[in-house]
């Protein structure tokens, strides 16, 4: 049986290091046979919105666009918090592909059956 | 709602995550065991977040048509 693995993101175009390596490391836990899962939240939500990842390519990494779509094709799922999404009034019909919003019970969830979480 | 099965009702509002989910567990702890409670939240994570709370808590989703949710109160 798989394990389970949390990716927590709680940056966006703020902090484009950050984002992009929780995405690598993402990308790595998925590849690895894990059963993973990236969670948005904070400015993180912003990264849900199609467009918003385009523009972003740190040095010496891959597009963030590209990780989180090789991330998605692999098996990877995207959950979005609800509350911080809604308070900063982000288009709920402009998801990337493979993200859902979500509430804290299904985070609470993954992680109550022995998911590792690192946290970005 | 004709036919209506729920024997306690609450429109949760503005409330989402969990603040809402606190205030949906105090009212269904009020419910006799097997009693159906209608849930309304316009949240968008509630598609995800209600059946994770129940299969969570142990209470049965018996209907789940956002915005609308029945949850039978579980058996203590």
């Amino acid at each position: 049986m798989a394990g389970k693995f949390c990716v927590s993101l709680t940056r966006s175009t703020d902090d484009t290091d950050r984002a992009t390596v929780a995405f690598v490391v993402a990308n790595a836990a998925v590849a690895s046979g894990q059963e993973t899962m990236v969670f948005l939240s904070v400015e993180g939500v912003r990264l849900a919105v199609a467009g918003v990842a385009d523009e972003v390519h740190e040095p010496g990494f891959q597009p963030l666009k590209e990780l989180m779509t090789s991330f998605v094709q692999a098996g990877g799922t995207i959950l979005v918090c609800s509350p911080c999404f809604k308070k900063r009034d982000l288009d709920a019909t402009k998801l990337v592909p493979g993200a859902t919003i979500v509430g804290g019970a299904r985070l609470v969830e993954f992680l109550s059956q022995g998911a590792a979480c690192v946290s970005y | 709602m004709d036919g209506d099965p729920a024997d306690e009702a609450w429109d949760a509002g503005d409330l989402a995550c969990g603040p809402m989910l606190l205030a949906l567990r105090a009212r269904l702890e009020r419910l006799a065991p097997g009693r159906v409670f209608r849930l309304t939240t316009r949240d968008e994570g509630a598609p995800v977040d209600v059946p994770a709370w129940c299969r969570l808590t142990g209470h049965r989703l018996v209907l789940a048509a956002h915005p609308i949710y029945h949850l039978e109160r579980r058996k203590d």
